[in-house]
């Protein structure tokens, strides 16, 4: 195996008087999907923004594809080309079509001619079945619909990593599963992605690697078959508790 | 001796500069505004029958024929600038304007920024009232009892505020007005008892509106009118006031008074 | 005659259009780069551009136009009164236009940006490519307002002796005894333009809308 295309090296993040997290270390392997889980607030989602650079750290090392991201020398913007973001709230570009979503980045960051843009944001429409939806405005697409959009519109960036902020937490129960569904082809392509959620079927199902996160720091991390099976700690056994309580006990019905 | 020689050479070189960068011609006002052909005259075309707009859209006036006369005689075109009437001194004064031409009477304050012509015209004040008043101008100085409308920044402007600064006149019962024409649509709708003004607008005013009628006329403020021009420009001045005596002396500025004045 | 007289009113129109297609744009330009530098600028430039705006919006036009109108026809820059008092209602309108602006891209929300951000672009193509074009957008109902302003507000010319509308039927007032004719006239006239400008943004402003679902 060769070395992680992420490594995280003891990042400490605080906000004033708030320590978000401290000292946190993490790996994401080539083609690992992992799942963080743990309780609101606890800086899940602080740590994908601080490892696309979007929010600074406060001390520590990033390192993506073994060079170091968060050195003084490198450049923002050209990183975030590799790192790869869909959003709890999709955040699409309201006044773009679908296509001209997925293709802004390759035209205007990329900087590609016209045409090639244009058949690689079809291409990755496709591959979230959205191409009939070509030149709809997210004012007309679904939630589910949207966020497949926003899926597309990370890929076509060809990321090495793909980082997932709470895809589902904003949409209707009922369009979960489309979404889902697209995130479980691409892990199944192995592309390396980390996926903040609550979603405790896709974690057992899809996730490589469960990391557990609690104030802010790293309690337990294994596969899913240990953690949900054999959790070390407390807390953990506690958590996963109460989360399958609210998700009916699925993992009782095995 | 030769300190002088140096100063005159010196002085001659930079005339010779100045001429050269400034074009044939020397280099007073009034040699600008005849190279150019134009004059630029400031006036405020709300002013019958002195200077105003007629049914054509074009200004008339006895001012306006009279300084496109005097244009004539410099071998210029009058570059007409309408401003309201308390604008016009501040543009020449700025050198916005070449001259101005408005009715204007000589006052110290306005000395002081502009110069003027030799008089144009003579000319006295009037009171007007409504048909109905009752009250007394038997003198001028009566015109305290009453409320009183003029037009701001005229010469009888000046006199009724030196009557409210010593005290004679509520200064509530003075209004000021843009126009010659508000004022006298005030008076005839009564928001004033009198209203103080050239005497020929004046008369003017009473006759087309109705239901108006003079009090007194005679020397109130003013008197004879000029031509407003830059402070120190006395090149422009002497020429302009040549013309004016030969006007006079050749019968054209009575004729005009009777084009436009009746007398 | 009152037909010569109306025409004479009339031809003052393509001054007030003049100077109301000088000062709009003038301050639109300015409006949106005081606007953009209070919204991304650094603390400096922020105080700054607040700074203006507050003093811009708090003296009344005509006391402004005045003062710039010196300023900009003094001796360091000379120009007409047609192009001073334009540029100068044009500074003026910069101010208001800067506020609606500032909201306008405000309402867009930072999610957008960080978007934008996240897929690579730069502050400046974010800005550029993101937040302005919607931002624009929404900006288009309260500025139609501020476009009926300037034109009204066009009037204020006729104080540095430009002959447009109001001016001509003063004059005409003065020489006509007709005050409510005159006036009339020059009311029926600015409320025709302002209606027809205001009619053309709001059909602007549907043609740019941004298609929402229909059921």
């Amino acid at each position: 195996m060769d070395s992680p295309i992420l490594q995280a090296k003891n990042l400490t993040k605080i906000y004033g008087q708030n320590v978000i997290f401290q000292d946190i270390s993490l790996d994401v392997n080539r083609g690992e999907t992992i799942v963080v889980i743990g309780p609101s607030g606890t800086g899940k989602s602080t740590l994908l923004r601080c490892i696309n650079l979007l929010t600074p750290i406060n001390s520590g090392q990033i390192f993506l594809n073994g060079k170091e991201i968060t050195a003084p020398e490198a450049s923002e913007d050209k990183v975030r080309q590799q790192v790869g973001m869909v959003f709890q709230n999709f955040l699409l570009f309201n006044h773009l079509t679908a296509l001209d979503n997925v293709m802004i980045g390759l035209s205007k960051v990329k900087k590609l001619p016209k045409a090639q843009a244009r058949e690689k944001a079809l291409y990755e429409l496709n591959r979230v079945g959205l191409s009939d939806r070509a030149d709809h405005y997210p004012g007309q697409l679904s939630g589910g619909q949207q966020q497949r959009v926003g899926i597309a519109r990370a890929l076509a960036m060809d990321p090495s990593v793909m980082l997932f902020d709470e895809p589902t937490s904003a949409l209707d129960p009922e369009l979960i599963g489309e979404v889902l569904g697209v995130m479980e082809i691409l892990a199944r392509e192995h592309m390396t992605m980390l996926v903040v959620t609550h979603e405790m079927g896709f974690a057992r199902e899809v996730a490589n690697r469960i990391v557990f996160m609690e104030k802010g720091s790293i309690v337990e991390q294994g596969s899913p078959n240990d953690l949900f099976y054999h959790p070390q700690h407390e807390r953990t056994r506690e958590f996963l508790w109460k989360i399958t309580e609210l998700y009916g006990k699925k993992d009782e019905e095995e | 001796m030769k300190r002088l020689y140096f100063w005159f050479a010196l002085i001659a070189v930079f005339g010779l500069v100045l001429a050269a960068c400034g074009g044939a011609g020397g280099n007073t006002h009034l040699d600008k505004v005849k190279q150019a052909g134009l004059i630029k005259v400031g006036t405020s075309a709300d002013y019958p029958p002195f200077e105003y707009v007629d049914e054509n859209g074009n200004k008339a006036g006895f001012d306006i024929e009279l300084m496109e006369e005097i244009a004539k005689q410099l071998g210029v075109k009058v570059e007409w600038v309408d401003m309201p009437f308390d604008s016009l001194i501040a543009g020449v004064q700025e050198g916005k304007l070449d001259a101005s031409i408005s009715a204007f009477n000589y006052t110290e304050e306005r000395d002081q920024v502009v110069d003027f012509s030799i008089a144009y015209y003579d000319g006295e004040d009037a009171f007007a009232v409504s048909e109905g008043f009752s009250g007394t101008l038997a003198q001028p100085e009566d015109v305290v009892a009453y409320k009183v409308g003029v037009q701001n920044g005229t010469t009888q402007d000046g006199w009724l505020t030196e009557l409210v600064e010593q005290g004679l006149l509520p200064e509530a019962n003075l209004s000021r007005y843009d126009r010659a024409d508000q004022a006298a649509l005030d008076l005839k709708n009564g928001r004033i008892e009198v209203m103080l003004a050239d005497a020929i607008p004046m008369k003017a005013l009473v006759q087309q509106l109705g239901g108006l009628k003079i009090a007194y006329e005679g020397v109130v403020s003013s008197g004879p009118i000029n031509v407003v021009l830059p402070n120190g420009d006395t090149e422009l001045t002497q020429a302009v006031n040549d013309i004016i005596k030969k006007l006079q002396a050749e019968g054209f500025v009575d004729a005009l008074a009777i084009k436009h004045f009746g007398q | 005659m009152l037909a010569n007289f109306f025409l004479y009113i009339v031809q003052g129109i393509s001054i007030t259009i003049g100077v109301t297609l000088v000062a709009l744009p003038a301050g639109l330009l300015l409006g949106l780069g005081f606007a953009l530098i209070n919204t991304y600028g650094g603390p400096w430039l922020k105080r700054l551009s607040a700074a203006y705006s507050l003093l811009m919006r708090g003296v009344p036009p005509i006391v402004l136009l005045f003062i710039l109108y010196f300023i900009l026809s003094g001796n360091v820059v000379n120009l007409t009164p047609f192009w001073a008092g334009s540029i100068a209602l044009g500074i003026i309108s910069s101010a208001y236009q800067m506020e609606i602006l500032r909201g306008a891209l405000l309402s867009i929300g930072g999610g957008q940006m960080t978007a934008a951000r996240a897929v690579g672009m730069t502050r400046l193509q974010s800005i550029q490519h993101i937040i302005l074009p919607q931002a624009l957008r929404i900006a288009i109902p309260p500025w139609s307002n501020e476009a009926s302003i300037v034109l009204k507000d066009s009037s204020l010319v006729y104080a540095l002796g430009v002959p447009e509308v109001l001016r001509r039927a003063q004059q005409l007032s003065a020489t006509t005894q007709q005050p409510m004719l005159a006036f009339g006239a020059a009311a029926l006239i600015y409320f025709v333009l302002v209606f027809l400008v205001n009619r053309g943004l709001d059909a602007l402003a549907e043609k740019t809308k941004l298609p929402t679902q229909t059921a």
